[in-house]
Formats: C-alpha cells, structure tokens, sequence
C-alpha cells in the first residue's frame, strides 16, 4: 500500500498524469475550452514545477523503486521548463498546421512524466516503465502532423529504433539480474562491485543497457535516426525531443556509470565512452556543416552535444556530475530556443527548412533573429552566453579528472561547429533578403519562447551561481 | 568612491550604453551616431580620469574596483586593475573609438543602430580585456570582442566580406580555445599547489612560474603554446598573419581602425601579460623562437607591402611589419626594448588607425584603393596630402614623431642581446621607408592623369575632426615621449626584475 509520504513524492508527476486525462476530456466535451489546451498545459506545467520546488525530497519511496533526490528534482524542473517551453509554443504551431487537437498535450505530459520516473528511478523495472512511458507518446507525437508523409515517417522510424533501444535496455537488465538477482540499481551496483569486476555476462549487460540508453541520446554509432526524425517531426516536438529523453537518459546513465563506479572499475568503459564521446562530437560537427536544413543541422549538432555530455559523464564524480547537469540545463535553453525560432522561420511543416530561407531575416525579424543568434553563439560555447558555462564545466570536470586531452578534442571540435552554427547567422545578416522571400508567419507565443530562452541563455550565462549552486548540491546525493 | 568604480564605468559602461541604444527605435539613424559619439567621449573623458588617478611610481595594479565574486564554486571573481602596461592601451581604446564613429559618420549608412551597438559592445570587450585580472573574465571579454567583429566586418564590409568574417572568427578561436584548456589547466594546478580554486591572475604569478619546465612537452612550455598561439595568431605574427590582409581589407573603415589600432594590441598586451610573467621559464625558451618569426614578419610583412597595388591592402601587411618590431622588443626583454615596445603599440595605433582612416576617406570619394587610380592629387587635396604626409613619416619612424622613439627604444634594448636581430629590423626600417614613401609619390606626386581625380573634394571638418587628436598625439610622443614612458616604467620594472 503506497503511504502518504510515496503519493506526495511524486505529487509532479500525478499533476501532470491527471492534468493529460483531464485535457482528453475537455478535448471531447467542452469545445469551447478546447482552444485553450495550450495556456491549461502551461498553467499544469507551471503548478507541477511549483509542486516540485514546494515539497521534501525525501529520498527513497515506493519500496525503493524511485528515488527522489535532488538529482531528480533538479532534472525534474529542467524537464518541466523544457515542456513548459515546447507547450507555449505548440498551440500557434498546431493551429497554422491545422493539426489543433487536444490530445497533442496529453501526450507531451504523459512524455514528460515519463522522462521524470526514468531520472528519479534507481531500479531497472521503473527505469524501463519510465522510458517506454516517454517513448510511446513520442512515437505518436512525432507523427502528430498526418497528413504530412515526412512527420508520419519521422514517428515510424523513431518507433522502430525506440523498440530497438527498448529490447537493449531490457535485455541487459536481464542479465544483470541474472548476475545479481536484484533490480535495484545500487544493490546492482554494490554486487558487481563486490564480485571485484565485471564478469563477462555483467559487462555484456552494462554494455547492452548503455547501448539502449546511447541509442536515446544519439550517440555514435546508434545516431541514424536524429536527422530523420528531428526533420520531419512537429518543431515543438522536436524541440522537446531534442533536449527531455536526453536528459533523463543522461541522469539514467550517470546513475549507473556513478553506481558501479565504472570509472575505476573498467578501464574498457574509460576507452569505449571516450571513443563514443570523440566520434560523436566529431561525426556530428562534421557532418552537420554539409546539411542545409536547419533542423537536420541541429540534428547533427545535438550529436556533437551529446558526445560534449559524455565526456563530463566519463569524468564522473562529484566534478563530471555537476557538469552534466549544468550542461543539461544550457543545452535544453538555448535548443528549445534555437526550435522555436525555426518554428517562426518556416512556412509549412510540409516543406524543408532549408537554412537559405533565413536570408536577410536578421534585419526583417530582428528580435527573433537575434534570439536565434544568441542560442546559437551559445550553442557554439561563445560566452558570455550559457552555452558556453556548459562547455566551462565539462571541460573544466576533464581537465581536473585528468583527461586534458579529451578536452582538447571537446574544444577542437567546438571550433568545428562554431562554423556551422556562423553561417546561419551570416546567412540571416548579411545575405540580402531575397525578392521572393518567403513569408513567414508572426506567432507572438512562438516568438515569446525564443526570446525567453534566449534571454535565459544571457542571463544565466553571466550569472551562472545559482545553477551551478544548484547542481552542485544535487549530486552530492548522488554520489556515493 | 569614484576611484572604486572608475575602472567598472569605463569598462562595462560601452556596453551597458549599448543596451540602451537598442530600446531606440531604428528609424533615426542621427540620434543613434550622436548618442553613440557622446557615449564614446564619456568613457574618454572617464578614461582620462584614470589617467589623472593614476599613480606612475606603484608598480602594481591600481584603480581596482571592489572585488566581487562571480562564480565562487569556482573561485572565479569580477577583478579589475590598470597598471602602467594596460594604461595606456586603455586609453587609446577609448580614444579610437569616438574617431571611429567619426570616420564612419556617413560611409556607415545602413543599420546604423546596428553598427554602433557592435561597437559598443565591441569597446567593453577590448577595454576588459586589457584590465581584467581574473583569467576567467579576461577569456570572457576576450571572446567578447569575437562577436561584435564578425558582424562589423561580415554585415558593413566589402566584397569578399563575408568570407573575410567567417575566416576572422575561425582563426581567432583556433587560438583562443587551446588557451581555455591551458586557463583550466592552470586553475587546476593553482588548486594542487595551494587547495584554492582560483582563476585569479595574481594568485597565478605566484604558482604558474612552479609549473615544471623541461623541454617542449613539459607543461610549461605547452600551456605557453597554448596561450602563445592565441596571441600569436593576434598580433599576428607570421606565419599566422593570413587572416589579417582579408579582415582589415574587407572591413569597412571604422572596422580597420579599431582592428589595427587595437585589437591586434590584445595580441602583444598578453604575450607580455601572460606568457611573459607566468611563465618565465618557457619564456625563456622561446625567445630565439619568437626573434626569428618577429624579424621574418618585419621584412616579409615589407615586402608583401611593397608590392601591393590597394592602399589598404598595403597597409594591412604594414601592420604585420610594425608588430613585428613591437614582438622583437618584448623578446629582447630589456627595460628599454619593452617599454618601447609599449609605447610601439600605442604608436601603431596612431599611425596605422589614422592611415585606414585616411584610405577611407579617399575611397568614400572615388570608391577605389587601387594606387594606379591615382597620381598627382596632392594640388587637387592639400590638406589631406598634408594629413597623409604626416602620418606616412609618423609610420616610418622618422626622428622627432612618435615612430622614431618606439623603434628606437626597442632597436637600442635589443641591441646588447640580440644584435643580428636589430640588424634584420634595421634593414625591415629601410624597406619600411621604401614602401611607404613608394605609395606617397604614386598617389600624391606623379601627373595628374585620371580626370576623374581633378574635383576630388578635401577632407571636410569632420574628417579633420577625427584627425586631429591623433595628429596632436604622434608629435607629442615624437618631441617629449617621457609624459606617456614614465607611468609604465615602474610596472615594467617590476615585470621584468622580479
């Protein structure tokens, strides 16, 4: 029987489930609230965050199976403001799509609960209800637009590879629990440990729930599917899509990598994670210099960013967790920024969103164009943006665990994407509009989320103390 | 009171005003350059103020705003200081700047507000990096200036501009992020040494010197490539020049100004700031290395001048040639060859600032740089021959005008230790003499072929405007050089007897 105490642990979570029923209903019965769907999911959003501030961490609850710590806290706001953001900004999207249905919201908060059990669960049974929970609606939510064949695409193929994920994830908790006969991660952990290594079916499990994970957050070699989904899917989407899943898979992962002590435990994993970090930054800066859709550039780019993630994650540790987090906070602001102010730059879902579009946009569209400047100057680690604080910590975190030449590679490559990220800028300033240029809707929510987060990724990037107050004390309960 | 906060006005007012200028509505052009230019005289004005505050016989940093901390996780802290190295570098930021907006009064006539706020912007990050004593804040207004450029010279330049842009920003941070891993590396040394985070530049002179130097994979000597290489590609010094020809050629006028006249200072300001005083050791090691490429610079920069058929071009690659002399008097490494290479800086600041500003002024009225374009026009522009005469023996060195005392300072501190050196930069003075007074005579003696030079206009009073505190100063200097050696003496003392 749950107690009192389990049921207001995740108080956030039964919000946003009862909320994503709630707009069901009122999708079917009250058209005149309908339109509303948007501002409600906003205002739910708002309260679960409230919720979550507001109420204890009291650690382990449900008989163990979640954890809500201040890990998870703090990846549970992110995730919220990163639903929040992509929310606000749906409700124009969907109605100059003419795709305005209710159901969109339920299944961005039933996604976004998910994302928040996978990052507060120290057990692989949660773990896995947690991601099936985020995947499902997304596979959905990625097809939303169905009369568009690239966005029913983009939620086939994002099934496909998310089953696959799934099948890794669930296979190599089987022989984890094969090997330890628990499906708690930190007892998981502690046994392996105390078995003085990895045994050969214990690796083949670590490495098979990693590689499920890896597959969540695009890493090399299991990245294929990025491109094609974030083209095709709904931008609000896709900008959650970008930054929610990885975040959780990111605490998910630091969880275990943290739990079994890989760093000192496996000197594969060391080799295995920098090869996947390096290839990942590498592949996905240089490949998304030759695309010409933005969001297949962003794509890529988000890659580039995951393998930056990994090397805080490879770093481990009071230091490399801390950066994960701080970078999962930049990250999340200024792509969910970078979307949004795609989202205003294109004309139909239904056509690409070739970078050649912006032209001369810098001076037609100044506040969002500079809202997209920002995010991405940010997004190339220029300071004083955030972007570039997340890059500070991950490079700082490897450079002190003794890994200066991975953050050699991590800022090689950051000169790398430095140029991708330019020529949309340059593209927008200084190529004169042309005659027939495009016209692109004004959606004033749409433009409010860009320039929310591009002020956020200004703000915080000069006074970056709270953040980082905030994840430093956060994995302090993580670390053992 | 005023003391505390001088240095925070000068440096984080540009950009605070910059703010403001963008709440203004785009459709006046005029209140945006006048507001601008009062802006700019304000923060000279304040500068001055340091100058006047200034104490010459205190070695160590001065005017230092109360410390703040800024990131204290880290031990990263808002710190402020002037020294008689950076003094006068500031203050010859702050006074390019409102000759910039002059000299772009009226060839910047599409997004002004735009034009300026990148100034603005672009001076905050300039001024901060010359007085910023935290490394992390240096790094951060360092690459503050990256942004500002790209958009001046990608969004106002000329034909090739946007390549010239994008080829800026990438050179830059090739260098500049190798010397963020080196800034990491040396905060976590700080932290071994001592158990402090600090990324604070004076508790840095006291531990970066421990690091160990053995050879050129000691860590030393790689945290001196690292930071050496960002300067390096700067100032720039050959082989590292390549992307100076196309920014300062595609950058609209102001753009040059502020390229040659300051930021290629930021280059040799650190080399002498941090490779110099942290790391002494790899200094050391270094210095044949860094003769030969400041000599190889002086005549191959003169050279490639020689040859060059655009005015502008010719005195992009005269910039290369000057700081050369400037990296030869830092790696001669007397009293005299530094101060000297001190006062070079300021110098070429003076006299290559006014030179573009010159070369835009003429190419605002024939829309040509090409030297064949002219001939014969000093009877068609009097004053601006006369102007242009000046500048061009300033920029020569000829004895009496600022030029002189610079070289002379860094040959005669050079001469001791490296006389073959002082040889080869002699001979970089000829040529020097040779391309400059070349370009002269093409353009301003020879017949007066090309019609269309026959009603070319003179400079009007606010081109004369602009002129005219550079002229004041490349005499001053030249006839009693002591006003502006004397406060960096002791800073420079300090830096090289320790």
């Amino acid at each position: 029987m749950p107690t009192h105490n389990d049921l207001i642990a995740v108080a956030p979570e039964i919000i946003l489930t009862v909320a994503a029923g709630v707009l069901l209903l009122i999708e079917a019965f009250l058209p005149r609230v309908r339109r509303y769907a948007s501002e409600l999911s906003a205002l739910v959003v708002l309260t679960a965050a409230y919720a979550r501030i507001r109420l204890d961490l009291p650690g382990d609850v449900w008989g163990g199976m979640l954890h809500i710590d201040r890990v998870a806290s703090f990846v549970d706001l992110y995730i919220l403001a990163a639903v929040f953001l992509s929310v606000w900004m749906a409700g124009a999207f969907l109605r100059r799509s003419d795709a305005d249905h209710g159901e969109f919201y339920s299944l961005l908060l039933l996604a976004a609960v998910g994302a928040m059990v996978m990052a507060s669960s120290v057990d692989a049974l949660t773990l896995f209800l947690g991601l099936e929970l985020l995947s499902i609606p997304l596979y959905a939510l990625n097809a939303f637009l169905r009369r568009v064949p690239i966005s029913v695409e983009a939620g086939l193929k994002y099934f496909i590879v998310g089953a696959f994920a799934s099948a890794f994830l669930v296979y190599g908790f089987a022989l984890l629990y094969g090997e330890a006969a628990t499906t708690n991660l930190v007892t998981m952990g502690a046994r392996v440990v105390e078995a003085g290594g990895l045994s050969p079916l214990a690796a083949i499990g670590v490495a098979m729930v990693i590689g499920g994970l890896a597959f969540k957050l695009a890493l090399f070699p299991v990245h294929g599917w990025a491109p094609d989904v974030y083209q095709g899917g709904p931008t609000p989407v896709t900008a959650f899509l970008s930054v929610v899943p990885k975040g959780a898979a990111l605490v998910a992962l630091l969880r275990i990598v943290d739990g079994m002590d890989l760093l000192r435990l496996s000197h594969e994993w060391v080799v295995a994670a920098s090869v996947v970090a390096v290839a990942s930054m590498t592949l996905g800066n240089v490949v998304a210099i030759v695309q010409r859709d933005i969001k297949r550039m962003l794509a890529y780019s988000g890659i580039a960013h995951m393998g930056y993630a990994m090397l805080a994650i490879i770093v481990a540790g009071a230091e490399g967790g801390a950066a994960v987090l701080v970078y999962l906070a930049a990250y999340t602001l200024m792509n969910i920024g970078a979307f949004a102010a795609v989202a205003l730059f294109s004309e139909s879902e239904s056509e690409p969103h070739p970078i050649s579009d912006l032209a001369g946009q810098g001076w037609r569209r100044p506040i969002v164009a500079l809202a997209l400047t920002i995010c991405l100057f940010s997004l190339a680690g220029v300071p004083p943006f955030f972007g570039f604080t997340g890059k500070f910590v991950v490079f700082r975190a490897a450079v002190n665990g003794g890994f200066v030449w991975l953050a050699v590679i991590g800022v090689a490559n950051s000169l790398i994407s430095a140029f991708y990220y330019l020529r949309v800028v340059y593209v927008m300033y200084m190529q004169p509009e042309p005659r027939r240029a495009p016209a692109f809707g004004r959606a004033f929510s749409i433009s409010w989320v860009a320039a929310l987060s591009a002020v956020g990724v200004v703000v915080l990037g000069l006074f970056p103390t709270p953040v980082l107050t905030a994840a430093q004390a956060a994995i302090l309960n993580l670390v053992r | 009171m005023l003391n505390d906060h001088l240095l925070s006005l000068v440096t984080l007012g540009p950009a605070a005003f910059a703010l403001l200028l963008a709440l203004l509505p785009a459709r006046h052009p005029r209140v945006h350059r006048w507001s601008a230019l009062l802006a700019s005289l304000v923060v000279f004005a304040l500068s001055c103020l340091i100058w006047v505050r200034f104490d010459p016989n205190h070695p160590g940093f001065q005017l230092e705003p109360p410390r703040v901390d800024w990131i204290p996780q880290f031990g990263i802290s808002y710190h402020l200081g002037v020294d008689g190295i950076s003094l006068l570098l500031v203050l010859l930021t702050t006074l390019l700047i409102p000759i910039v907006i002059l000299a772009s009064w009226t060839s910047i006539d599409e997004h002004v507000k735009g034009f300026h706020i990148c100034l603005l912007l672009l001076t905050t990050g300039m001024i901060g990096a010359f007085v910023a004593l935290d490394l992390f804040l240096f790094y951060v207004f360092w690459e503050l200036m990256l942004i500002p450029m790209y958009f001046i010279i990608g969004v106002w330049g000329g034909q090739r501009r946007i390549y010239a842009a994008v080829k800026f920003v990438l050179f830059t941070m090739v260098g500049s992020l190798l010397m963020l891993v080196a800034i990491l590396y040396l905060g976590w040394f700080h932290h071994q040494q001592t158990g402090v985070w600090s990324y604070g530049y004076l508790d840095f002179t006291s531990s970066a010197p421990l690091l160990e130097m053995a050879g050129l994979w000691s860590p030393q000597a790689l945290v001196f490539l690292a930071f050496g290489l960002a300067f390096a590609i700067k100032v720039p010094m050959f082989p590292f020049h390549t992307w100076l020809p196309d920014a300062h050629v595609e950058a609209p006028t102001g753009g040059s100004i502020i390229l040659a006249g300051v930021l290629l200072k930021l280059g040799t300001y650190g080399f002498l700031r941090f490779n110099r005083a942290l790391l002494p050791d790899a200094w050391d090691f270094f210095v044949p290395a860094i003769l030969v490429l400041a000599v190889i610079g002086i005549l191959y920069g003169a050279w490639v001048a020689l040859v060059q058929p655009d005015i502008k071009k010719l005195v992009a690659y005269s910039s290369v040639s000057h700081l050369g002399f400037v990296m030869l008097g830092l790696a001669a490494g007397t009293v005299a060859s530094t101060q000297g290479a001190i006062l070079q800086m300021v110098n070429h600041g003076l006299s290559t600032g006014a030179l573009f500003l010159l070369v835009g002024v003429i190419y605002e009225r024939r829309h040509t740089r090409l030297i064949a374009e002219y001939g014969g026009i000093a009877g068609v522009v009097p004053v601006y021959t006369g102007v242009f005469l000046l500048v061009t023996l300033s920029s020569i060195g000829l004895p009496g005008l600022n030029g002189f005392v610079g070289e002379f300072l860094i040959l005669a501190g050079a001469w001791s230790g490296h006389p073959w050196a002082v040889v080869g930069a002699g001979l970089g003075i000829i040529f020097g003499a040779v391309y400059m007074l070349w370009m002269f005579q093409r353009v301003f003696w020879n017949p007066l072929d090309n019609e269309e030079n026959k009603d070319l206009r003179d400079m009007n009073p606010r081109e004369l405007l602009a002129m005219v505190p550079i002229l004041v100063l490349i005499v001053w200097i030249g006839v009693y050089p002591t006003t502006f050696l004397a406060p960096m003496e002791a800073a420079v003392r300090a830096l090289l007897v320790p």
